[in-house]
């Protein structure tokens, strides 16, 4: 999200020689990507000992999860991906249009499938202090929730953005940027809901 | 400026506003959800306190104006067209507001982290004073734990971590030839997150139940059944570690992305070797202590149940996963402590031994090879912890050959001091120090790694003395050998050469005295963390505690060159050390843009010895190589671009 | 007329490890040892002594000898060293060379690791329970009841395995003479192999973290003849129900969480 500031640079200072193809907000956020998978692996590591090591029963006796919906919540939040992509090519080809449309439907879709989640936690009929295994039921899908919660909330900037005129085929990292960080939040939904759900 | 204005604008005024509303933010959410979820009472001190200790730094950092920009830039706002009235320092009142100067941040880190060496040191007075008789002294037992507990976490998180980066803030750029960082702005937050952090450590004395007294490891479930000091501990590792991750971010980006022409990874000095080395280890460890506090956090305040093995409904955690995750991220931490000190010693043999660095691939390469081995031995802290043993074996295994990548930087710098022309002064003094102190301390760590001997000094003061050979042998040596370095480059001045011998000369002698014979206590089986001990123990640990406070004294020293030395000190010349690599090509202090047109590299850093060689050259690229055509003959190749 | 600086240093050096070697092998750097694990330990220890003293004379003797030999001398201010780069064969040699001690060193820990976890068919089980603050030991006597003492009574001479458990936080069992440490893990049972040899009274100390406490949990451990530890068990009164038997499966190998033989669960006191 720094673009715009080494934009500015150069008001001052000498431009700095490029020493890379890669650009450094992309490759910042790479790396930043890199940390926020090692935050999942931390969590996973607290499902592996839990779970495996401690051979509890999963998920803890007397509760269930309902895979079927959030099944149908994962399909929404892949879709999200699906319309971001489109928006991005839209703006590359100049279609102002695809941009707006595109970025409000990832908008709405992650934001839909945010509340059918936070709907789930109301009926699912556990709290964490059940037992270990709600514990950690909790903390990776509410983990995964604060991320899809600053997800949204770049989507957001970046369509507010895209509606005042903002991006053009030759400039959109503004949104390219963000956009790697939801593609991210939703493959790591795929890997929370098969380790929690499915298996 | 009216007060209402001062109020709106960024700095320390909207700061002490926001905080107020962090606060009422804080009781009015803790209240409201309470109220809404039928808990009585709706003000509970405890639930308030944890969303204070994270809202209040959130609105400071915003009411001084750490992220004005990007609100603007978020909603599509024109964003102020970048007038650089927020860059370089012009009086010292430009070090205490939101700085996007890398320089200025350097020297903001840098001073604030020996702020914190100096509290930190304090509290191991305060240990030593306790433990100089046997039988309790004037700290109680909670008080004692609490003592040693900060002194560690405020050296480890706030000294040491954020002085590495302080130094590197300053002279990586300048060393790549870069204007700046890549992001100044996530600079300037990465800075102003740590005052933070550390003054969140302190205030847990004022706690009720007093300071966090779990040691800086913080094992569960004893951290999960502390009293509320325990939560400004968890909180603030999280602010330190969030600044540390995004340092490390900025560092790699600007490595790879801002060098300067014809400066080819192994045409870098060895300072920024061994800090994208350190930015790789904190990027990928750091979060893991983060997850762990944060499993803490959920323990303490939400009654999960991660670290509650007690037998029982609903108890079914795992307490060992704990220390695993814990040590993760902090076995890495201990070379994130050491690899950009070895940095700073390459800089300084090379200069002051006045030969090129023996085998610099290999010092490159041993840097990487211990960032990839340093994630495999995390469990040598857990040989008596009574994980599956098998895991024992392996992890001895590599923790030994870590040894290797590590013993061929020693030796090499061993080969660079030989026939060479030594320049005895006092960075060189320290670094010298450091080879010896720091081999002692590695291996005793060797000795650690051992499993069945480990079996007997685990948790003993022989572990207590290998942490401070290592910490303070090691790493404390090379932060003064760096500071002293670049204390002209830095400040413009010269600093007093004769008191910098006297403070090496009392640190060095004192610092075996103090934590020498801590070998033997800890064979002999005296336990660290402990508020009081057997009779038997008394000789030694008076003569530790005498030796001790005048390692204290000789710090003063340190202090009052420093202090001196920057206000009245003769002006430095830009280039007092003849070095060659580009921050001593530029001014002292360099000017506020670092370069007034990127430099072009044409040679190795450290060409010592060869008649007319040269690193770096203030030319574009083209004329570059027409000006030293006759020179690089000898220039390393710039093979291995990273693209 | 001048030796070779090379020569001269080879010289100091082995003078200085000789004389240091001869110093630190004769520190008696341990507590008297009281088992056949304390033993192992202690031989392990002169090994790593005799391996390390001379890495770290070699690294004191060149930085010390090359501060004296090639300091600066008045008028060579501006002049520069040789312009050496690096020496291939060299750096091979100490890549290698301490890749060797140390594949051998971890070989030899790696056995003596194995004689002192050996299990032996006859051994005596005793169950330790930590919590904050104190521990506790039973027994099983003659009638098969058990009987708990505060503190450790050991016949010489014969193995015991201690079984750890801990009701509340980390606790950690250590007896400097044994040479023998472990933690008491909340949920788990933890396992400690022990043949002690020499009788005395020695000091248990708690050497994890616990709590407030933490500096007073020790207390005592008596090595006594085969004869007296029987007339001491036999002197003590049981208590509690005739047995449930031996511990479970899961004590056997530590790390094996979760399947333990349910204790009461007293909150951690709070103070
Ligand atoms: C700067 C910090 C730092 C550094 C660099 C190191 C470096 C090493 N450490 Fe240390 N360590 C700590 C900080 C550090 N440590 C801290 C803080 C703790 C305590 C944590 C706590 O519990 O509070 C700790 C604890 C600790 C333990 C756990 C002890 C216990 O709690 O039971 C072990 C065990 O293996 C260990 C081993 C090592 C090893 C093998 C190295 C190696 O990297 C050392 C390698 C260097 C050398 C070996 C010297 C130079 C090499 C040569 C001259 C070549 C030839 C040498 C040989 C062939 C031997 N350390
Ligand atoms: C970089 C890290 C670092 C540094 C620099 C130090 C520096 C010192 N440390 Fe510390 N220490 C640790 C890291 C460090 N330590 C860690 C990680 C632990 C483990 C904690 C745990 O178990 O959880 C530890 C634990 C520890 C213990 C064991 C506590 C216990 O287990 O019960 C002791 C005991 O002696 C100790 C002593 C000292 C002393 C005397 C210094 C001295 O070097 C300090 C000297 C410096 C100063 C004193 C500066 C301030 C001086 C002044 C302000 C001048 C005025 C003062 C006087 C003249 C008296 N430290
Ligand atoms: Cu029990 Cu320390
Ligand atoms: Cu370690």
């Amino acid at each position: 999200m720094e673009a715009a500031s080494i934009a500015h640079e150069h008001h001052g200072p000498p431009p700095a020689h490029r020493s890379s193809r890669v650009a450094a907000p992309t490759l910042g956020m790479m790396l930043f990507i890199i940390s926020e998978v090692m935050i999942f692996g931390a969590f996973f590591t607290a499902y592996f000992f839990i779970r495996v090591v401690n051979h509890n029963p999963w998920p803890a006796p007397g509760t269930s999860l309902p895979e079927a919906t959030t099944g149908i919540n994962t399909a929404i939040l892949i879709s999200s991906s699906l319309t971001l992509h489109w928006a991005l090519t839209s703006i590359k080809r100049g279609n102002r249009f695809g941009l707006k449309a595109g970025m409000t439907a990832t908008f709405l879709l992650g934001l839909s499938f945010l509340t059918i989640q936070i709907i789930e936690y109301i009926h699912i009929g556990f709290a964490p202090r059940y037992a270990a295994q709600s514990s950690v039921f909790y903390a990776l899908t509410g983990l995964h929730g604060c991320h899809v919660i600053i997800g949204l909330m770049l989507l957001l900037m970046v369509t507010i953005r895209a509606f005042r005129g903002h991006y053009s085929p030759e400039s959109h990292q503004g949104m390219e940027v963000p956009g790697i960080y939801w593609h991210f939040v939703d493959v790591m939904w795929i890997i929370v809901y098969t380790t929690v759900y499915v298996i | 400026m009216a007060l209402s204005a001062k109020l709106r604008t960024p700095g320390w005024y909207r700061a002490a506003l926001y905080d107020v509303l962090g606060f009422a933010f804080a009781f009015g959410l803790v209240v409201l959800v309470r109220w809404l979820m039928h808990q009585h009472p709706v003000i509970d001190g405890k639930a308030i306190t944890i969303v204070a200790l994270i809202a209040v730094p959130l609105a400071f950092l915003i009411g001084m104006g750490a992220a004005d920009y990007w609100f603007y830039w978020a909603i599509g706002r024109p964003t102020r067209a970048e007038d650089h009235s927020a860059h370089g320092a012009h009086t010292w009142r430009d070090y205490f507001r939101v700085n996007t100067d890398h320089k200025v941040i350097g020297i903001q880190y840098t001073v604030s982290s020996f702020f914190f060496l100096f509290v930190g040191g304090l509290l191991a007075m305060l240990i030593r004073a306790q433990l100089a008789k046997p039988g309790m002294q004037f700290l109680t037992t909670e008080q004692y734990n609490g003592v040693f507990s900060v002194h560690a976490s405020l050296l480890i998180f706030l000294f040491v971590i954020p002085v590495f980066a302080g130094l590197a803030n300053f002279v990586l750029p300048l060393m790549i030839g870069a204007p700046d960082m890549a992001f100044p702005r996530l600079n300037a937050l990465s800075f102003w997150l740590l005052p933070l952090a550390g003054l969140m450590m302190l205030a847990s004395f004022l706690a009720p139940g007093g300071s966090f007294a779990a040691g800086w490891t913080a094992y569960a479930p004893l951290s999960t059944t502390m009293p509320l000091g325990q939560l400004f501990f968890t909180i603030a590792i999280q602010l330190a570690g969030a600044s540390s991750i995004a340092t490390a971010l900025n560092f790699l980006v600007t490595i790879i992305t801002m060098r300067a022409p014809g400066m080819s990874f192994f045409r870098m000095p060895l300072l920024v070797w061994a800090n994208f080395s350190t930015s790789l280890l904190v990027v990928i460890a750091t979060p893991f202590i983060a997850a762990s506090q944060f499993l803490v956090l959920l323990d303490t305040s939400l009654h999960f149940h991660f670290f509650d093995a007690y037998v029982g409904a609903g108890k079914n955690g795992n307490v060992i996963m704990y220390q695993h995750v814990f040590w993760f991220y902090s076995h890495p931490a201990v070379y994130i402590m050491m690899l950009p000190g070895f940095g700073i010693i390459s800089e300084i043999l090379a200069v002051k031994a006045r030969k090129p660095i023996f085998g610099y691939r290999m010092m490159a390469f041993s840097l990487l090879a211990i960032v990839v081995l340093g994630f495999t031995v995390w469990a040598h802290h857990m040989f008596v912890s009574g994980m599956a043993p098998w895991i024992r074996i392996p992890m001895m295994i590599t923790t030994a050959i870590i040894a290797v990548p590590t013993g061929i930087k020693i030796f090499s710098w061993l080969a660079t001091l030989w026939r060479g022309v030594l320049h005895m002064d006092t960075p060189m003094l320290f670094a010298l120090g450091f080879l010896t102190m720091f081999t002692l301390g590695g291996i005793s760590g060797v000795m650690l790694a051992m499993v069945p001997f480990d079996i007997h000094v685990s948790q003993t003061y022989f572990i207590v003395a290998h942490i401070h050979y290592v910490l303070f042998g090691g790493s404390l040596m090379t932060i003064f050998a760096g500071v002293y370095y670049w204390f002209p480059k830095m400040t413009g001045r010269m600093f007093d050469d004769r008191l910098g011998k006297w403070h090496f000369w009392t640190t060095f002698i004192f610092a075996n005295l103090t934590f020498g014979p801590m070998h033997y206590l800890g064979m002999q089986g005296m336990p660290r963390r402990v508020a009081e001990y057997a009779v038997q123990f008394a000789g030694w640990n008076l003569f530790i505690s005498l030796c001790s406070f005048a390692l204290g004294a000789s710090t003063l020293i340190f202090l009052y060159n420093v202090v001196a030395s920057w206000r009245g000190g003769p002006r430095a010349a830009a280039n007092p050390w003849r070095a060659m690599t580009l921050e001593w090509q530029v001014s002292s202090p360099p000017p506020i843009f670092n370069f007034d047109a990127v430099p072009t590299v044409v040679g190795g850093p450290y060409e010592y010895g060869i008649p007319g060689a040269v690193h770096g050259i203030f030319k574009p690229p083209v004329e570059a190589q027409k000006a030293t055509a006759g020179a690089t003959a000898f220039s390393t190749p710039p093979s291995q671009e990273s693209h | 007329m001048r030796k070779h600086p090379l020569l001269q240093m080879g010289v100091l050096g082995a003078a200085v490890t000789a004389v240091l070697l001869a110093i630190v092998l004769s520190i008696h750097w341990f507590p008297t040892d009281a088992s056949t694990q304390a033993h192992n330990v202690r031989t392990l220890y002169d090994v790593l002594l005799i391996v390390s003293v001379p890495i770290f004379v070699i690294v004191l003797t060149v930085v010390s000898y090359s501060a004296w030999h090639f300091r600066m001398k008045p008028g060579e201010e501006d002049t520069d060293g040789p312009p050496i780069h690096g020496n291939t064969r060299l750096e091979v040699v100490w890549t290698a060379l301490p890749a060797i001690l140390l594949v051998g060193l971890c070989a030899y820990s790696y056995s003596v690791l194995r004689s002192n976890e050996k299990t032996h068919p006859g051994a005596m089980v005793v169950n330790v329970t930590a919590r904050q603050f104190a521990f506790e030991f039973s027994y099983r006597n003659a009638a098969g009841r058990e009987v708990v003492s505060p503190d450790l009574y050991l016949p010489r001479g014969r193995p015991v395995v201690l079984h750890l458990r801990s009701l509340d936080v980390v606790h950690s069992f250590f007896v400097p003479q044994f040479s023998e440490k472990l933690d008491a893990v909340p949920g788990i049972v933890t396992t400690l192999r022990i043949t002690p040899t020499r009788a005395g009274h020695y000091p248990v100390e708690c050497t994890e973290l616990c709590g407030a406490g933490h500096s007073l949990m020790r207390t005592g451990a008596f090595v006594v003849s085969p004869a007296a530890f029987h007339t001491w068990l036999s002197s003590q009164k049981p208590n509690g129900p005739p047995p449930v038997g031996n511990p479970p499966k899961a004590a056997a190998q530590p790390g094996v969480p979760g399947s333990t033989t349910p204790v009461a669960n007293p909150k951690p006191p709070k103070e």
